[in-house]
């Protein structure tokens, strides 16, 4: 875990630093050594009492992945499943889905999931990989500093400050299935700051499905955006903003077109030795127009503020809060209708966190978080959670909480067709979904060379989305299954030479969902999520020499139940050679050998995955 | 709609009663010889490397280096591991022409004698013992706890925005006939000159 995780900002050093290591650095180099990973405090990722695996900006260019959410892959604690060529199934802990609901997702703290159904557009949400610093991924709730929909995961991509994107970067790709490019340039401001401008752009062909037919899912998206940074840790301040578009294929009747703006500008400031506060504040806007079902626009104002501080020696306080906004506006079709059409929605919360030193190993974490939405009114969020370091690289914890996954409009304003009589119609006493979450964790480095982390949880759920026949005819959304489930989540890694490291990641996962009793439900529960019992994965990382790497990753996804999906396991392998100091070129094959498998959705209809090769070059001027 | 109030006391009782587990697990779990405190082991690696590197980076008095020999000593307390890792490292190497030693120390008598003072976070309750039992010495005094300039510290560690970065006290360097380079004052975070 640590060895994963902690050499985020210091490429410098492969294997785990020691003293004699670090010695030939500057005063300078040395005081830029990241140590800790800032999340909402910044904290310690060995202390840390959840189950986080850190994707590092190292991982994304040795995997060779030319998007998010297959970059997200290298995560043990999620299950990605690609649908189709624009279209991805990603979770934790259960529950997948094309429109999954129980992750939170964030980009450098904006919330990119979207009310209209409480999950990700995986086809709008993309950052300039290169210019990643750290993907944290978080499995278990998140609810108490997150808030709803943080019930089985956070999900935070954390892009570099500008001052560490400095100067010009160029990459350009190709391949039978994705062609594309991207550029960067960074540059320092007269007034002391630091800049970057990028844009980019890609092309992902056709899939098929099994009989060979097209599945008409090409699509192409051009992105461009901007970072300003000022100041540091005790007085900064952040402007970022993209801008997107892009046309996805579909078989009829035309093409969807999505498109989407946002502008996020954060300020930060130590008040005192020991007290710093936080306030940040983004729009977002997303279009999406997807002929014959129905158009969208959306735009969301948010506004958070928090507030650390240390009032005893002991204590560790977080607290604060934030208000969003938003007007969603849709435009219905026959077959499908939100109504009303037009629906304005407000999220406002307030949180308070404390992390209490009981002994000098062992913290005491006690937070609580009060959200309000317009479906349901006041959510409470509580959590507690407990590490003991037994020893200096050894870490027990366990936590129990509360989180709940709020109705969206998917729940509540949903009708199908647009008039009676519906065959679908959402509920109008759609509750909240909740979990109750108990974890047990261990976390160890026992030699430098070798470091892991097993967790255990277990999930009560209640109240989760059913279809309940409805008084006149067809079904309605409602609260009637509920259910548990219960896995473990193991990673670790093995540095085993200087030049050679070995991980491995395990996902054990037994979900037992149940209509209650007074469901008349005939439709099971089946429409949850179709999720694999296990899923494991090998990586094997190594250096040849200074100028050549060869990653290599196994991966196997057990069958998923309902529609029923083969096993599958896919091998992975990237080549990349370091030309000089400015140029690297590297060729990436996903899917090496075996047969073109499905990974998702109904093996008649669904998209193959089949070999892809893809050939990049990366400039750094 | 309030959920806290409407789920059932059962719900509570089971919150309540994994705790006692999770209580138990924890209390027959094997302790460990000893604890670091939450030191990180990059972070404290980082923490070694910088008092190896004060020694290039600060300028004695005379009397503290008599003979062109005397070794550097850097004394720790409250901190076994990084004490291990610093002499581990020190041991037999040469900085400035002079070789180092590494000390665990643990009576504020045996701190008199060093260059560098290295005072763990857990052994801050005895930092104003410490400073006086060394008070007329040419000790650089080195801390990681919020508010030890205040007590006669140099050079206080500071962990900010995920790195090591450390605050320095100028006055109580001087008061000591400590000379610290400019370029040490140039990375520190913040210096402070005036008397705490």
């Amino acid at each position: 875990m640590a060895a994963l995780s902690l050499f985020t900002s210091w490429a410098a050093c492969a294997a785990d630093p020691k003293v004699r290591d670090l010695a030939d650095l500057s005063l300078e180099q040395l005081s830029n050594i990241e140590v800790t990973s800032v999340s909402r405090r910044a904290e310690r990722l060995q202390d840390a009492a959840a189950s986080i695996f850190v994707i590092t900006a190292d991982d994304i260019r040795r995997s060779g992945v030319s998007s998010l959410p297959e970059a997200l892959r290298l995560a043990p604690n999620l299950q990605v499943a690609r649908v189709s060529a624009n279209s991805y199934a990603i979770s934790a802990r259960g529950f997948n889905n094309a429109i999954g609901n129980k992750l939170l997702v964030l980009i450098d703290g904006r919330t990119v999931y979207t009310p209209l159904f409480s999950g990700v557009f995986w086809d709008s949400q993309d950052v300039m990989l290169e210019d990643v610093e750290r993907i944290e991924v978080i499995s278990g709730p998140g609810a108490t500093l997150w808030g709803a929909n943080a019930v089985n995961g956070v999900i935070n991509v954390i892009t570099r400050p500008a001052g560490e994107t400095q100067g010009t970067l160029l990459a350009a790709g190709g391949g039978n299935q994705t062609k594309g490019g991207a550029a960067r340039y960074g540059g320092e401001m007269s007034s002391g700051g630091h800049y970057r401008v990028y844009g980019q752009y890609f092309d992902r062909a056709n899939t098929e499905h099994a009989n060979g037919t097209s599945v008409f899912d090409d699509w192409n998206s051009g992105r461009i955006g901007f970072r300003a940074d000022w100041g540091g840790t005790a007085r900064g301040f952040t402007m970022q903003g993209d801008a997107y578009r892009g046309e996805l294929d579909q078989a009829l009747p035309g093409t969807q077109r999505i498109s989407g703006v946002n502008l996020l500008a954060r300020w930060n400031r130590q008040l005192a030795e020991n007290s710093s506060v936080r306030v940040q504040a983004y729009y977002d806007r997303t279009e999406r127009t997807q002929p014959g079902a129905f158009a969208e626009h959306l735009d969301i104002f948010d506004l958070e503020f928090q507030h650390a501080l240390r009032p005893a020696a002991s204590h560790h306080l977080l607290w604060g809060g934030g208000y969003r906004y938003a007007f969603d506006r849709v435009d219905n079709s026959a077959a499908l209708a939100f109504l009303p059409a037009d629906r304005n929605l407000r999220w406002a919360n307030v949180f308070v966190q404390d992390e209490i030193a009981l002994a000098p190993n062992l913290d005491l974490t006690l937070g609580v978080k009060a959200e309000s939405n317009v479906y349901t009114g006041v959510e409470w969020l509580p959590n507690a959670r407990l590490a003991w370091k037994a020893a200096a690289n050894h870490l027990l914890w366990g936590s129990v909480s509360r989180a709940a996954r709020a109705p969206s409009r998917l729940d509540r304003d949903l009708f199908s067709p647009a008039k009676p009589p519906f065959l679908l119609a959402g509920g109008p006493n759609f509750q909240s979904e909740v979990s109750k979450v108990f974890e047990l964790g261990y976390r160890s480095q026992p030699m430098s060379a070798v470091s892991y982390s097993i967790t255990a949880f277990h999930h009560i759920y209640d109240r989760l989305r059913s279809l309940e026949p409805a008084p006149g005819g067809g079904l309605v959304i409602d609260n009637k299954i509920d259910g548990t489930g219960n896995g473990v989540e193991a990673w670790g890694s093995y540095q085993a030479t200087q030049a050679w490291r070995l991980s491995a990641g395990l996902l054990e996962l037994r979900q037992r969902l149940a209509l209650r009793s007074d469901s008349l439900s005939t439709q099971g529960v089946a429409a949850e999520g179709n999720d694999p019992k296990h899923q494991w994965m090998l990586r094997s990382s190594l250096n040849l020499g200074r100028a050549y790497e060869l990653d290599m990753t196994v991966r196997h996804v057990s069958a998923l139940p309902s529609p029923l999906v083969p096993a599958y396991t896919a091998f992975d392998a990237r080549l990349g050679w370091r030309v000089s100091r400015d140029l690297e070129l590297s060729l990436t094959g996903q899917n090496l050998f075996g047969p073109a498998h499905i990974e998702f959705g109904n093996p008649a209809t669904a998209s193959l995955v089949e070999r892809s090769v893809f050939l990049k070059a990366l400039w750094r001027m | 709609m309030i959920n806290l109030k409407s789920a059932p006391l059962r719900r509570w009782r089971q919150l309540a009663s994994a705790w006692l587990a999770l209580i138990a697990i924890a209390a027959v779990f094997p302790a460990a010889a000893q604890s670091d405190g939450d030191a990180a082991v990059l972070e404290r690696r980082v923490k070694a490397t910088f008092l190896y590197k004060f020694l290039s980076y600060v300028e004695w008095p005379e009397n503290a280096l008599p003979k062109p020999n005397t070794p550097f000593t850097i004394a720790v307390i409250g901190d076994d591991a990084l004490a291990a890792e610093l002499a581990e490292f020190a041991g037999g190497r040469a900085t400035e022409g002079r070789s180092v030693v590494v000390r665990k120390v643990n009576d504020p008598g045996e701190a008199a004698s060093a260059h560098i003072l290295f005072v763990a976070r857990g052994e801050n309750p005895r930092l104003s013992q410490l400073v006086k039992a060394t008070q007329s010495k040419p000790v650089l005094i080195v801390t990681e706890s919020d508010g030890a300039l205040a007590s006669g510290s140099m050079i206080n560690f500071v962990v900010s925005g995920g790195r090591v970065r450390f605050e320095i006290s100028v006055d109580a360097a001087d008061r000591r006939q400590l000379k610290l380079s400019s370029r040490l004052l140039t990375v520190a975070l913040n210096v402070r000159v005036g008397t705490p």
